[in-house]
């Protein structure tokens, strides 16, 4: 079967999301965990813990993206797989007593449920902006169910979590003490991101491509598209809970906001500052926004406008993000060196 | 008993249906000709409540006595001025760059444009919690029967037919309203037949922003006025016009009266869970009839 | 013109004069000693925290000027906390990281509660500036956490004994309460008070409806607001807050709803709703963190309020600011008694500590690290000034008549109808 037109033009690009081979991105990967990995012995407690939110950020965004940058389907309620797998994680571990990895298991279990769900019923016929309103519509009903449930702490969210003690055969992980939690963000987030990566790259997510660039071909060549749109929905589903989950430990509270339309809008803000046609685009961009607000956090009440201001300049004026850009460049820079044709 | 019951039930929604029609009558509007969703829309409604309030307080001390009838009504004209004039702006910096751009791109951005409203608004006019009495005409409540109807209620109910009254009229019998339907409906065709399309997008985006001002000053005495006041507002449109059927202005009318009764009657069966029954409709619109109730199938 | 009183001329003058005359080697000295300042500098709880940032920084030069702490100059170091308990989080790590063990502020429940485990863990102390929630000293009860001011029960009894003693007659009582926990909590303790006070003072036994559970956070409150209207009853208790306490009254008002009630009582809004609604106010009593009024002749209330104005140009600082100003005091006392400003040290010595604040003196209770004190209700009427309110009473309620015995660990138990 031919490969999609937008493949061949894209291979050429040096940071093609399309092209871009698996082992080169799983190489950066690595890199980025060995940085990331330094973060606790570089920088301030409070760095550390915003590098963590980073992380889990990051695959927020990727998942996102997903969705969005390989399918085309702009989903504005992410947030509701988000606070499904946190509490989740805080239901399982703090009151049923599982154990870490299976409460993180099963909070994915949950999101990859709910995205089944609000998936079946929402795309069944909805497309563009009605979808986009139809999960913002889900969303927030879902954060009104969660504000309203006694157990699970009403708006006051569910407090005074644990941070896990691993218990494997033969050994045990106090992960309570200090910010060592944060080595199995890194080692977590990093999975997703490796699986989120290796989806891209398969049948599966060819598909996706295709069906994005041309819906009514890709039907025609027998590619189911509902199928496939909802298969996309939940896998992003799935992997936003479980970067949801891990926000129980690490914050050590979850609050309804999390569920909050608010909340939906941080992994489209991240795409796009980033780049939504590369891979890498959401992770650069939950790391610079991310900074953005560390650097101006003294800056009191002017968050917003500034926010509002870099997010608008991005739109009109880098339709591809900071990697769309830096693209550009290079590609200019190639084709100069290239000499006329 | 019961009757007076269901009188007071009636005007509380058809008072919210109102107040949220004042506000979503310009977010269709620009929808259902730009086809552009405006998330700011709340914002600028917002920044027009501020800007009648400011203006009250400018020229009540100079009127003397207490503010009048007459003085708020024109205090709602003059924020609906004001609001257009920004929305010229934003046309020509932001939205017009924004044609031919995905739909999802669009939202984003006037999504952070609701976020410099928001910004903008807390440093012209601070953090404080306003609030303003309505006129002394306006006060009170005149009784039914057992029933108590406030006069407010009653005004922004008046207020919401008549712009709906006066948005039907000029769309469908004055030139320049049919031809912003026309537009909505097919701008190739328009162009094809000589109308300077962009123009007349401009125009709508002009009315569509004074409609969002207008709203704020009618509605300056109905709720606090805060720099929330813009999301207070934006799910609420949001659910309205989508019930109704996007870039259908009686959509909007009937939808918002639908959406009004159904949370009223919600709210005496199921006080546990404020705000479900209107999600719930919401939901329910879109997936059985996605169009809305007055929309058409594309 | 300013007018100057003799008495703050005095004091002033004093004031001036001892600084000037101090030898240089009592005057703070020696390496700062850092103090976290966590609290919302944006978003919706901004200007509540401008309170507890003019509070706290008053009291930091305050104590400066008598010394410091150990004689050691003490520095504020503010960090925003958004109202969001990642923010808060993110700040608090920052600070304990540079060293900081003292921290206070906190006004958002979610926000305390985030920093609880986070203080246990890396060995720091917070105190809060006002957060309402109760289960701090309850189950959610820390060691290293502290509430220097208002207990929410003793308040909400407070005002349950006020009514009792103070309108007698009025025995059928309602509710227009948020529907969330702060809000539930808060009528919870408020019946509590009307059940064991209305018997005990008034010799009746007092009539409680179902309340009105209003929506938070919307623009329309009239089905709540007509709903209120069927019920038959003389007393209404208010826990809805801020914004929307103001849009629910605004809305109210063409319902005539307030006048139906022979006394109104307002669980916290302090001059909030007061400052928005002015001349539509419906009178009602409402609890104060702090009265300038009914603390006149404490010197150090009245050098606060000279304070503050000087700083701020505002002659009425809200509560908040009181109990930053008492938080610091409570930290610069308990750190002197011990010499030490080591966690453990402040700790032990907060427990029990007795110190004086601008509402008096204050005991905190060492079983659940929560303070006693005075509760300040006053009865607000609007009026027909640029103000548009006045304050035409207020009274002092002895705290330790009021709260309820320490609990740590456990759950809140009530009395209920």
């Amino acid at each position: 079967m031919s490969a999609p037109s937008g493949t061949a033009a894209a291979a050429s690009a040096p940071l093609g999301f399309f092209g871009g081979s698996l082992r080169r991105d799983l190489a950066i990967l690595l890199a980025v965990m060995a940085l990331g990995a330094l973060v606790p012995a570089l920088l301030n407690r409070g760095l550390i813990f915003i590098a963590g939110m980073v992380w889990i950020n990051a695959v927020f965004g990727l998942a996102f993206n997903l969705l969005f940058g390989l399918g085309g389907v702009l989903s504005f309620g992410q947030a509701m797989f988000f606070a499904a797998g946190a509490y989740a994680a805080a239901v399982f571990s703090q009151q049923f007593g599982l154990p870490f990895a299976l409460a993180w298991g099963l909070a994915g279990v949950v999101g990859g449920l709910l995205a089944g769900a609000v998936g079946a019923v929402a795309l069944r016929r909805n497309e563009g902006v009605y979808f986009a309103i139809l999960t913002l519509a889900f969303a927030e009903l879902v954060h009104l169910l969660i504000s309203n449930t006694a157990l699970l702490g009403r708006n006051d969210g569910l407090a005074g979590l644990a941070r896990p003690v691993l218990s494997l055969p033969g050994l045990s992980l106090d992960l309570r003490e200090g910010d060592r939690f944060y080595y199995l963000i890194v080692l977590a987030c990093g999975g997703l991101i490796a699986l989120l990566r290796w989806t891209v790259g398969t049948p599966f997510g060819r598909a996706l491509q295709a069906l994005k660039q041309d819906p009514e071909r890709a039907e025609f060549l027998g590619i189911p598209v509902r199928l496939h749109r909802w298969a996309g929905f939940v896998i992003a589903g799935t992997l936003t809970a479980l970067a949801g989950a891990l926000v129980a430990p690490w914050a050590q509270i979850v609050t309804p906001e999390l569920a909050h339309w608010s909340n939906s809008t941080n992994p489209i803000l991240y795409t796009l500052l980033g780049g939504s046609a590369y891979f890498w685009g959401p992770v650069l961009g939950a790391v610079l926004l991310s900074a953005v607000f560390y650097i101006t956090r003294t800056l009191v009440g002017v968050s917003d406008l500034v926010t509002g201001l870099l997010l608008l300049s991005v739109v009109l004026a880098l339709p591809g993000g900071v990697l769309g850009m830096l693209d550009r460049w290079l590609r200019r820079g190639r084709s100069a060196q290239d000499g006329p044709r | 008993m019961l009757l007076a019951d269901i009188a007071t039930l009636l005007v509380n929604s058809l008072t919210w249906a109102m107040a949220t029609f004042l506000v979503a009558a310009g977010l269709t509007l620009v929808f259902g000709t730009l086809h552009i969703l405006n998330f700011s829309h709340g914002g600028f409604f917002m920044i027009g409540a501020y800007a009648a309030y400011s203006l009250g307080n400018w020229l009540t001390p100079l009127l003397g006595g207490p503010p009048s009838v007459v003085l708020y009504l024109f205090g709602s004209l003059v924020a609906g001025v004001v609001v257009a004039l920004l929305g010229l702006l934003v046309d020509r910096l932001v939205l017009r760059r924004l044609s031919g751009v995905e739909d999802a791109y669009v939202l984003i951005a006037t999504y952070a444009l609701l976020l410099v409203c928001e910004g903008a608004t807390k440093l012209v006019w601070g953090l404080k919690y306003q609030s303003v009495m309505p006129p002394p005409a306006l006060d009170g409540a005149l009784l039914l029967g057992d029933a108590v109807l406030p006069r407010l209620s009653l005004f922004i109910i008046a207020a919401g037919v008549l712009c709906f009254v006066g948005l039907e009229v000029f769309l469908n019998r004055t030139r320049p309203g049919r031809l912003v339907k026309a537009i909505a409906a097919d701008p190739w065709m328009a162009r094809l037949m000589g109308v300077n399309v962009r123009r007349v997008y401009t125009a709508t985006v002009a009315i569509g922003f004074a409609l969002a001002g207008l709203a704020g000053g009618l509605l300056l005495a109905n709720q606090t006025l805060s720099p929330s006041l813009a999301s207070a507002f934006v799910i609420q449109a949001f659910g309205v016009i989508i019930v109704g059927g996007m870039g259908s202005i009686s959509g909007a009318f009937f939808g918002a009266i639908l959406l009004g009764l159904i949370d009223a009657v919600g709210q005496w069966l199921l006080p546990g869970l404020p705000g479900l029954p209107f999600f719930l409709a919401m939901t329910a619109i879109l997936l059985l009839r996605p169009e809305g109730l007055m929309g058409r199938r594309t | 013109m300013t007018h100057f009183d003799r008495r703050q001329i005095l004091q002033f003058g004093a004031a001036a004069a001892g600084a000037l005359a101090l030898p240089a080697h009592l005057r703070a000295q020696g390496t700062p000693l850092k103090i976290g300042l966590i609290t919302p500098l944006s978003g919706p709880q901004e200007f509540i925290g401008a309170y507890v940032k003019h509070g706290a920084e008053i009291a930091v030069d305050q104590i400066n000027k008598a010394g410091g702490i150990l004689g050691r100059p003490v520095a504020l170091e503010i960090r925003d906390d958004k109202a969001n308990p990642a923010a808060a989080l993110a700040a608090a790590r920052e600070l304990l990281g540079m060293g900081i063990n003292l921290h206070l502020g906190g006004i958002s429940s979610a926000v305390v509660l985030a920093l609880a485990p986070v203080m246990q863990q890396e060995k720091g102390v917070f105190l809060t500036c006002g957060a309402g929630t109760e289960k701090m000293n309850h189950e959610a009860y820390s060691p290293n956490l502290f509430r220097p001011g208002d207990s929410p029960d003793a308040r909400g009894r407070a005002q349950a004994r006020l009514m009792a003693q103070k309108y007698p007659d009025v025995t059928r009582w309602t509710g227009l309460i948020p529907d969330h926990e702060y809000g539930r909590t808060m009528w919870s303790i408020f019946v509590d008070g009307l059940l064991e006070f209305y018997p005990a003072i008034a010799k009746k036994k007092p009539e409680i409806l179902d309340p009105i559970m209003m929506p938070y956070g919307v623009s329309d409150y009239r089905n709540g607001i007509t709903a209120a209207l069927r019920q038959q009853v003389d007393g209404c208790f208010n826990a809805t807050y801020g914004g929307d306490a103001i849009t629910m009254f605004q809305q109210a008002r063409g319902f005539g709803l307030m006048n139906r009630y022979k006394v109104v009582c307002d669980a916290a809004n302090e001059f909030l709703v007061a400052r928005g609604l002015k001349q539509q106010l419906p009178p009602h009593w409402t609890g104060m963190h702090y009265y300038a009024a009914a603390n006149k002749g404490n010197a150090m209330s009245d050098r606060f309020v000279a304070d503050y104005l000087a700083k701020t140009k505002d002659p009425e600082p809200l509560g908040w600011a009181a109990e930053a100003h008492a938080a610091l005091y409570a930290l610069a006392k308990a750190a002197e008694k011990g010499k030490s400003t080591e966690t453990a040290s402040v700790i032990a010595n907060l427990k029990g500590l007795t110190w004086d604040t601008v509402t008096g003196p204050r005991t905190m209770r060492a079983e659940d690290n929560q303070a006693v004190k005075d509760v300040e209700l006053v009865f607000i009427d609007p009026a027909n000034t640029d103000k548009g309110y006045a304050v035409s009473q207020y009274v002092k309620v002895a705290g330790k008549d009021v709260i309820l015995p320490p609990a740590p660990g456990q759950k809140l138990k009530l009395r209920t109808a």
